[in-house]
Protein backbone atom coordinates (compact mmCIF):
# COMPACT_ATOMS: atom_id res chain seq x y z
CA UNK A 1 0.00 0.00 0.00
CA UNK A 2 3.27 2.29 -0.06
CA UNK A 3 3.41 5.61 -1.96
CA UNK A 4 2.09 4.98 -4.96
CA UNK A 5 2.14 8.86 -5.86
CA UNK A 6 5.96 8.48 -6.05
CA UNK A 7 5.73 9.44 -9.78
CA UNK A 8 4.02 11.75 -12.24
CA UNK A 9 0.79 11.10 -13.24
CA UNK A 10 0.33 7.65 -12.37
CA UNK A 11 -2.17 8.54 -8.88
CA UNK A 12 -5.27 8.32 -11.15
CA UNK A 13 -4.08 5.00 -13.15
CA UNK A 14 -3.06 3.25 -9.89
CA UNK A 15 -6.95 4.30 -8.73
CA UNK A 16 -8.04 2.90 -11.67
CA UNK A 17 -6.31 -0.13 -11.30
CA UNK A 18 -6.91 -0.97 -7.31
CA UNK A 19 -10.56 -0.46 -8.38
CA UNK A 20 -10.74 -2.39 -11.28
CA UNK A 21 -9.10 -5.49 -9.62
CA UNK A 22 -11.16 -5.03 -6.59
CA UNK A 23 -14.26 -5.09 -8.63
CA UNK A 24 -13.47 -8.10 -10.49
CA UNK A 25 -13.15 -9.67 -7.47
CA UNK A 26 -9.35 -9.78 -6.62
CA UNK A 27 -8.80 -9.64 -2.74
CA UNK A 28 -8.04 -6.06 -1.62
CA UNK A 29 -4.60 -6.95 -0.12
CA UNK A 30 -3.64 -9.10 -3.86
CA UNK A 31 -5.05 -6.13 -5.61
CA UNK A 32 -2.50 -3.70 -3.44
CA UNK A 33 0.53 -5.79 -4.35
CA UNK A 34 -0.40 -6.53 -7.88
CA UNK A 35 -0.60 -2.36 -8.53
CA UNK A 36 2.84 -2.10 -6.38
CA UNK A 37 4.95 -4.77 -8.77
CA UNK A 38 3.25 -2.29 -11.56
CA UNK A 39 4.67 0.40 -10.33
CA UNK A 40 7.63 -0.77 -9.29
CA UNK A 41 7.78 -2.20 -13.43
CA UNK A 42 7.17 1.52 -14.41
CA UNK A 43 9.69 3.25 -12.20
CA UNK A 44 12.50 0.81 -13.33
CA UNK A 45 11.85 1.64 -17.09
CA UNK A 46 11.55 4.65 -16.66
CA UNK A 47 7.77 5.53 -18.08
CA UNK A 48 4.43 5.76 -16.99
CA UNK A 49 1.97 2.61 -15.94
CA UNK A 50 0.13 3.52 -18.81
CA UNK A 51 2.42 3.66 -21.22
CA UNK A 52 3.58 0.36 -19.89
CA UNK A 53 0.76 -1.33 -18.74
CA UNK A 54 -2.01 0.32 -21.25
CA UNK A 55 -5.29 1.51 -19.56
CA UNK A 56 -6.23 0.51 -16.18
CA UNK A 57 -8.99 -1.34 -16.77
CA UNK A 58 -8.06 -3.10 -19.76
CA UNK A 59 -4.57 -4.44 -17.62
CA UNK A 60 -6.78 -5.46 -14.78
CA UNK A 61 -9.19 -7.48 -16.91
CA UNK A 62 -6.16 -8.93 -18.08
CA UNK A 63 -4.34 -9.80 -14.42
CA UNK A 64 -8.13 -10.77 -13.14
CA UNK A 65 -8.32 -13.48 -15.92
CA UNK A 66 -5.11 -14.47 -15.81
CA UNK A 67 -5.55 -15.13 -12.18
CA UNK A 68 -8.65 -17.46 -12.66
CA UNK A 69 -6.84 -19.49 -15.06
CA UNK A 70 -8.79 -22.91 -14.25
CA UNK A 71 -6.45 -25.76 -13.85
CA UNK A 72 -6.53 -28.93 -15.61
CA UNK A 73 -10.37 -29.87 -15.31
CA UNK A 74 -10.61 -32.85 -13.53
CA UNK A 75 -12.95 -35.46 -15.93
CA UNK A 76 -16.55 -36.28 -14.30
CA UNK A 77 -15.95 -40.45 -13.22
CA UNK A 78 -17.86 -42.51 -15.83
CA UNK A 79 -19.60 -43.90 -12.52
CA UNK A 80 -21.17 -40.59 -11.83
CA UNK A 81 -24.81 -40.81 -11.40
CA UNK A 82 -27.24 -38.98 -13.41
CA UNK A 83 -28.48 -35.87 -12.56
CA UNK A 84 -31.01 -35.53 -15.56
CA UNK A 85 -32.36 -37.65 -17.83
CA UNK A 86 -35.10 -37.39 -20.39
CA UNK A 87 -36.56 -40.44 -22.05
CA UNK A 88 -38.74 -39.83 -25.51
CA UNK A 89 -40.34 -36.79 -24.19
CA UNK A 90 -42.52 -34.64 -26.60
CA UNK A 91 -44.58 -31.51 -25.68
CA UNK A 92 -47.60 -30.59 -28.11
CA UNK A 93 -50.03 -27.63 -27.74
CA UNK A 94 -53.32 -28.75 -29.64
CA UNK A 95 -52.13 -29.51 -32.63
CA UNK A 96 -48.61 -27.72 -32.80
CA UNK A 97 -45.65 -30.05 -31.63
CA UNK A 98 -42.97 -28.13 -29.70
CA UNK A 99 -40.48 -31.29 -28.70
CA UNK A 100 -40.79 -34.42 -30.67
CA UNK A 101 -38.72 -37.59 -28.68
CA UNK A 102 -36.23 -36.05 -27.17
CA UNK A 103 -33.78 -38.51 -24.95
CA UNK A 104 -30.61 -36.47 -23.20
CA UNK A 105 -29.06 -37.44 -19.84
CA UNK A 106 -26.58 -35.29 -18.08
CA UNK A 107 -24.40 -36.65 -15.27
CA UNK A 108 -23.16 -35.17 -12.28
CA UNK A 109 -19.79 -32.93 -13.64
CA UNK A 110 -20.66 -32.91 -16.73
CA UNK A 111 -21.99 -29.84 -18.70
CA UNK A 112 -24.50 -30.62 -21.96
CA UNK A 113 -25.46 -28.07 -24.52
CA UNK A 114 -28.20 -27.62 -26.20
CA UNK A 115 -28.51 -26.13 -29.89
CA UNK A 116 -31.15 -25.78 -32.33
CA UNK A 117 -32.87 -23.17 -34.04
CA UNK A 118 -35.11 -20.25 -33.35
CA UNK A 119 -38.35 -22.04 -32.25
CA UNK A 120 -37.00 -25.25 -32.04
CA UNK A 121 -38.30 -25.75 -28.50
CA UNK A 122 -34.84 -24.84 -26.47
CA UNK A 123 -36.89 -23.03 -23.98
CA UNK A 124 -39.74 -24.98 -23.62
CA UNK A 125 -37.24 -28.06 -22.74
CA UNK A 126 -35.64 -26.29 -20.08
CA UNK A 127 -38.43 -25.63 -18.67
CA UNK A 128 -39.78 -29.12 -19.35
CA UNK A 129 -36.19 -30.31 -17.18
CA UNK A 130 -37.09 -27.86 -14.74
CA UNK A 131 -40.61 -29.17 -13.97
CA UNK A 132 -42.37 -26.37 -14.65
CA UNK A 133 -43.99 -27.61 -17.78
CA UNK A 134 -45.51 -31.26 -18.51
CA UNK A 135 -44.52 -33.17 -21.26
CA UNK A 136 -47.23 -34.39 -23.18
CA UNK A 137 -45.16 -38.20 -23.34
CA UNK A 138 -42.08 -38.88 -22.26
CA UNK A 139 -40.30 -39.37 -19.07
CA UNK A 140 -38.35 -36.95 -17.30
CA UNK A 141 -36.28 -37.63 -14.11
CA UNK A 142 -34.22 -35.37 -12.17
CA UNK A 143 -31.87 -34.72 -9.20
CA UNK A 144 -33.28 -33.03 -5.98
CA UNK A 145 -31.97 -29.99 -6.27
CA UNK A 146 -32.20 -27.95 -9.59
CA UNK A 147 -31.22 -24.44 -10.13
CA UNK A 148 -33.33 -23.07 -13.18
CA UNK A 149 -32.13 -19.52 -14.51
CA UNK A 150 -35.02 -18.58 -17.41
CA UNK A 151 -34.47 -16.91 -20.23
CA UNK A 152 -36.46 -13.84 -18.61
CA UNK A 153 -38.24 -13.10 -15.56
CA UNK A 154 -37.37 -15.62 -12.58
CA UNK A 155 -36.27 -12.10 -10.23
CA UNK A 156 -38.59 -9.67 -8.40
CA UNK A 157 -38.21 -5.91 -9.65
CA UNK A 158 -38.92 -4.37 -6.36
CA UNK A 159 -36.31 -6.49 -4.43
CA UNK A 160 -32.69 -5.50 -4.31
CA UNK A 161 -30.11 -8.25 -5.34
CA UNK A 162 -28.96 -8.67 -1.93
CA UNK A 163 -32.79 -9.32 -0.70
CA UNK A 164 -32.50 -12.25 -4.17
CA UNK A 165 -29.42 -13.47 -2.13
CA UNK A 166 -31.24 -13.45 1.22
CA UNK A 167 -34.33 -14.82 -0.40
CA UNK A 168 -32.69 -18.10 -2.16
CA UNK A 169 -29.95 -18.86 1.04
CA UNK A 170 -32.95 -18.93 3.21
CA UNK A 171 -35.00 -21.60 0.64
CA UNK A 172 -31.82 -23.73 0.72
CA UNK A 173 -31.82 -23.24 4.83
CA UNK A 174 -28.85 -21.05 4.73
CA UNK A 175 -28.21 -18.01 6.78
CA UNK A 176 -28.67 -14.84 5.50
CA UNK A 177 -24.67 -13.90 6.18
CA UNK A 178 -23.90 -16.72 3.96
CA UNK A 179 -26.51 -15.76 0.99
CA UNK A 180 -24.57 -12.49 0.93
CA UNK A 181 -21.12 -13.89 0.83
CA UNK A 182 -21.60 -16.15 -1.78
CA UNK A 183 -24.00 -13.97 -3.80
CA UNK A 184 -21.22 -11.10 -3.63
CA UNK A 185 -18.36 -13.26 -4.45
CA UNK A 186 -19.85 -14.97 -7.44
CA UNK A 187 -21.00 -11.27 -8.63
CA UNK A 188 -17.62 -10.31 -8.74
CA UNK A 189 -16.26 -12.69 -10.39
CA UNK A 190 -18.86 -12.21 -13.03
CA UNK A 191 -17.42 -8.36 -12.60
CA UNK A 192 -20.23 -6.70 -11.20
CA UNK A 193 -20.85 -5.23 -7.85
CA UNK A 194 -24.34 -5.31 -6.47
CA UNK A 195 -25.65 -1.64 -5.16
CA UNK A 196 -27.04 -1.39 -1.94
CA UNK A 197 -30.85 0.12 -1.86
CA UNK A 198 -31.02 -0.56 -6.00
CA UNK A 199 -34.01 -2.41 -7.21
CA UNK A 200 -34.00 -5.32 -9.38
CA UNK A 201 -35.88 -3.42 -12.20
CA UNK A 202 -33.61 0.08 -12.86
CA UNK A 203 -30.90 -2.94 -13.33
CA UNK A 204 -29.79 -3.63 -17.14
CA UNK A 205 -30.80 -6.93 -19.07
CA UNK A 206 -27.22 -8.13 -18.89
CA UNK A 207 -26.37 -7.41 -15.02
CA UNK A 208 -30.43 -9.11 -14.01
CA UNK A 209 -28.86 -12.39 -16.29
CA UNK A 210 -25.70 -12.00 -14.17
CA UNK A 211 -27.83 -11.78 -10.89
CA UNK A 212 -29.86 -14.82 -11.77
CA UNK A 213 -26.57 -17.04 -12.52
CA UNK A 214 -25.63 -15.78 -9.11
CA UNK A 215 -29.06 -17.02 -7.99
CA UNK A 216 -28.61 -20.50 -9.32
CA UNK A 217 -25.12 -20.69 -7.43
CA UNK A 218 -26.60 -19.99 -4.03
CA UNK A 219 -29.35 -22.44 -4.06
CA UNK A 220 -26.26 -25.16 -5.01
CA UNK A 221 -27.98 -27.40 -7.18
CA UNK A 222 -26.85 -30.80 -7.93
CA UNK A 223 -28.00 -29.96 -11.63
CA UNK A 224 -28.29 -26.21 -13.03
CA UNK A 225 -30.48 -25.60 -15.77
CA UNK A 226 -28.88 -22.24 -17.71
CA UNK A 227 -31.53 -20.83 -20.59
CA UNK A 228 -28.75 -18.53 -22.40
CA UNK A 229 -27.33 -16.88 -19.49
CA UNK A 230 -25.21 -14.21 -21.10
CA UNK A 231 -27.86 -12.71 -23.15
CA UNK A 232 -26.60 -9.00 -22.53
CA UNK A 233 -23.22 -9.95 -20.95
CA UNK A 234 -19.84 -8.31 -21.66
CA UNK A 235 -17.31 -9.93 -23.56
CA UNK A 236 -15.33 -10.31 -19.65
CA UNK A 237 -18.13 -11.42 -18.12
CA UNK A 238 -18.70 -13.97 -20.43
CA UNK A 239 -15.68 -15.50 -20.75
CA UNK A 240 -15.93 -15.79 -16.88
CA UNK A 241 -19.29 -17.41 -17.29
CA UNK A 242 -17.43 -20.00 -18.76
CA UNK A 243 -14.68 -20.14 -16.01
CA UNK A 244 -17.89 -20.64 -13.76
CA UNK A 245 -19.02 -23.55 -15.60
CA UNK A 246 -16.26 -25.39 -15.30
CA UNK A 247 -16.13 -25.13 -11.78
CA UNK A 248 -19.52 -26.11 -11.58
CA UNK A 249 -18.32 -29.12 -12.78
CA UNK A 250 -15.23 -29.66 -11.16
CA UNK A 251 -17.90 -29.58 -7.85
CA UNK A 252 -19.68 -32.18 -9.56
CA UNK A 253 -22.58 -30.20 -10.54
CA UNK A 254 -24.22 -31.06 -13.87
CA UNK A 255 -24.81 -28.29 -16.52
CA UNK A 256 -27.17 -28.47 -19.67
CA UNK A 257 -27.57 -24.74 -20.79
CA UNK A 258 -29.49 -23.60 -23.83
CA UNK A 259 -26.78 -21.78 -25.98
CA UNK A 260 -26.53 -19.97 -29.51
CA UNK A 261 -22.78 -19.50 -28.90
CA UNK A 262 -21.92 -22.17 -31.37
CA UNK A 263 -18.47 -21.54 -31.10
CA UNK A 264 -18.13 -22.33 -27.52
CA UNK A 265 -19.37 -26.01 -27.91
CA UNK A 266 -16.02 -27.55 -27.50
CA UNK A 267 -16.15 -26.56 -23.76
CA UNK A 268 -19.29 -29.03 -22.94
CA UNK A 269 -19.10 -32.53 -22.97
CA UNK A 270 -21.99 -32.86 -25.33
CA UNK A 271 -24.07 -31.16 -27.88
CA UNK A 272 -27.87 -31.81 -27.92
CA UNK A 273 -29.54 -30.51 -31.20
CA UNK A 274 -32.73 -30.03 -31.37
CA UNK A 275 -34.77 -30.35 -34.98
CA UNK A 276 -36.27 -27.19 -36.44
CA UNK A 277 -39.70 -26.05 -36.30
CA UNK A 278 -41.75 -27.67 -38.66
CA UNK A 279 -43.94 -25.62 -40.95
CA UNK A 280 -47.18 -25.45 -39.92
CA UNK B 1 2.07 -6.48 -41.53
CA UNK B 2 4.36 -9.04 -40.99
CA UNK B 3 4.92 -7.31 -37.50
CA UNK B 4 1.34 -8.13 -36.91
CA UNK B 5 1.26 -11.62 -37.69
CA UNK B 6 4.15 -12.49 -35.97
CA UNK B 7 2.69 -10.24 -32.73
CA UNK B 8 -0.49 -12.95 -33.16
CA UNK B 9 1.22 -15.87 -33.49
CA UNK B 10 3.41 -15.64 -30.28
CA UNK B 11 0.30 -14.42 -28.85
CA UNK B 12 -0.50 -17.90 -28.47
CA UNK B 13 3.05 -19.25 -27.62
CA UNK B 14 3.90 -16.66 -25.46
CA UNK B 15 3.64 -18.68 -22.08
CA UNK B 16 5.30 -21.55 -23.48
CA UNK B 17 8.27 -19.08 -25.05
CA UNK B 18 8.41 -17.78 -21.30
CA UNK B 19 8.80 -21.30 -19.69
CA UNK B 20 11.59 -21.63 -22.34
CA UNK B 21 13.27 -18.87 -21.67
CA UNK B 22 12.74 -19.40 -17.53
CA UNK B 23 13.97 -22.78 -18.11
CA UNK B 24 17.65 -21.36 -19.10
CA UNK B 25 17.40 -19.48 -16.11
CA UNK B 26 15.10 -17.68 -13.86
CA UNK B 27 14.86 -13.80 -14.42
CA UNK B 28 12.32 -10.58 -13.79
CA UNK B 29 9.98 -8.99 -16.16
CA UNK B 30 11.96 -6.16 -17.90
CA UNK B 31 14.38 -8.91 -18.34
CA UNK B 32 12.32 -10.87 -20.31
CA UNK B 33 11.25 -8.61 -22.11
CA UNK B 34 14.69 -7.94 -23.49
CA UNK B 35 15.36 -11.49 -23.83
CA UNK B 36 12.11 -11.70 -26.41
CA UNK B 37 12.83 -8.89 -28.18
CA UNK B 38 16.69 -10.03 -29.04
CA UNK B 39 14.80 -13.07 -30.09
CA UNK B 40 13.36 -10.97 -32.61
CA UNK B 41 10.18 -11.28 -31.41
CA UNK B 42 9.82 -7.20 -31.18
CA UNK B 43 8.70 -5.06 -27.90
CA UNK B 44 6.43 -6.86 -26.41
CA UNK B 45 3.68 -4.39 -24.18
CA UNK B 46 3.56 -5.13 -20.72
CA UNK B 47 -0.13 -5.21 -20.75
CA UNK B 48 0.96 -8.56 -22.79
CA UNK B 49 3.86 -9.82 -20.69
CA UNK B 50 2.92 -10.03 -16.82
CA UNK B 51 -0.76 -11.18 -17.33
CA UNK B 52 1.12 -14.31 -19.10
CA UNK B 53 3.49 -14.39 -16.09
CA UNK B 54 0.99 -13.80 -13.72
CA UNK B 55 -1.06 -16.72 -15.16
CA UNK B 56 2.10 -18.97 -15.56
CA UNK B 57 2.45 -18.21 -11.18
CA UNK B 58 -1.53 -19.23 -10.83
CA UNK B 59 -1.34 -22.40 -12.53
CA UNK B 60 2.03 -23.31 -10.52
CA UNK B 61 4.39 -23.55 -13.45
CA UNK B 62 6.66 -20.91 -11.97
CA UNK B 63 6.86 -19.19 -9.01
CA UNK B 64 7.96 -15.46 -7.99
CA UNK B 65 9.91 -13.70 -5.40
CA UNK B 66 10.26 -10.02 -4.77
CA UNK B 67 13.98 -9.09 -4.39
CA UNK B 68 16.17 -6.00 -3.97
CA UNK B 69 17.88 -4.68 -7.31
CA UNK B 70 21.01 -3.01 -7.16
CA UNK B 71 19.70 0.00 -9.77
CA UNK B 72 16.32 0.96 -8.42
CA UNK B 73 13.02 -0.66 -7.29
CA UNK B 74 12.67 -4.25 -6.15
CA UNK B 75 12.26 -6.51 -8.74
CA UNK B 76 9.97 -9.82 -9.06
CA UNK B 77 12.20 -12.89 -10.00
CA UNK B 78 9.98 -15.59 -11.58
CA UNK B 79 11.42 -18.80 -11.77
CA UNK B 80 10.37 -22.26 -13.32
CA UNK B 81 8.97 -25.11 -11.02
CA UNK B 82 8.98 -28.95 -11.90
CA UNK B 83 5.40 -28.85 -13.36
CA UNK B 84 6.51 -26.40 -15.69
CA UNK B 85 9.37 -27.90 -16.41
CA UNK B 86 7.09 -31.17 -17.39
CA UNK B 87 5.11 -28.49 -19.23
CA UNK B 88 7.36 -27.38 -21.35
CA UNK B 89 8.14 -30.86 -22.80
CA UNK B 90 5.15 -31.98 -23.32
CA UNK B 91 3.99 -29.07 -25.18
CA UNK B 92 7.30 -28.44 -26.89
CA UNK B 93 6.90 -31.82 -28.35
CA UNK B 94 3.37 -30.70 -29.40
CA UNK B 95 4.28 -28.04 -30.99
CA UNK B 96 7.38 -29.53 -32.63
CA UNK B 97 4.30 -31.62 -34.30
CA UNK B 98 2.21 -29.07 -35.23
CA UNK B 99 5.01 -26.72 -36.83
CA UNK B 100 5.86 -29.85 -39.09
CA UNK B 101 2.98 -30.50 -40.31
CA UNK B 102 2.16 -26.91 -41.10
CA UNK B 103 5.55 -27.23 -42.90
CA UNK B 104 4.44 -29.84 -44.69
CA UNK B 105 0.88 -28.25 -45.93
CA UNK B 106 3.41 -25.14 -47.07
CA UNK B 107 5.73 -27.01 -48.63
CA UNK B 108 9.24 -25.73 -50.44
CA UNK B 109 10.66 -22.71 -47.66
CA UNK B 110 12.45 -20.89 -50.91
CA UNK B 111 9.37 -20.93 -53.41
CA UNK B 112 7.72 -18.14 -53.63
CA UNK B 113 9.87 -16.22 -51.06
CA UNK B 114 10.02 -12.30 -51.24
CA UNK B 115 13.05 -10.18 -51.43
Amino acid sequence: MSGHDAHDTGGDWADNLRHALVERGVAEHRAAELLRDAEEVAVESGDSPVAVFGPATAYADQLARAMRTPGARLDPPPTAAPALRLTGVSKRYGRREVLRDVSLEVRAGEAVAVVGANGSGKSTLMAVCAGMIKPTTGRVERAAHVGYVPQHGGTADYLTPREHFDLFAAARGDSRRRGYATGDRLAASLGWRPKDGQPVGQLSGGTRQKLNVVLGEISRPDLLLLDEPYQGFDHGAYVDLWGQIDRWRETGTAVLLVTHMLSELHRVDRVVELAAPKEA
Amino acid sequence: MTDDNARLWLHGLLDLCLLGLLDQHRDYGLALAGRLETAGFGSLPGGTLYPALLRLETTGLVTASREPSPTGPPRKYFEITAAGRESLVARRQEWRRFSRRVDGVLGDLTEGAQP
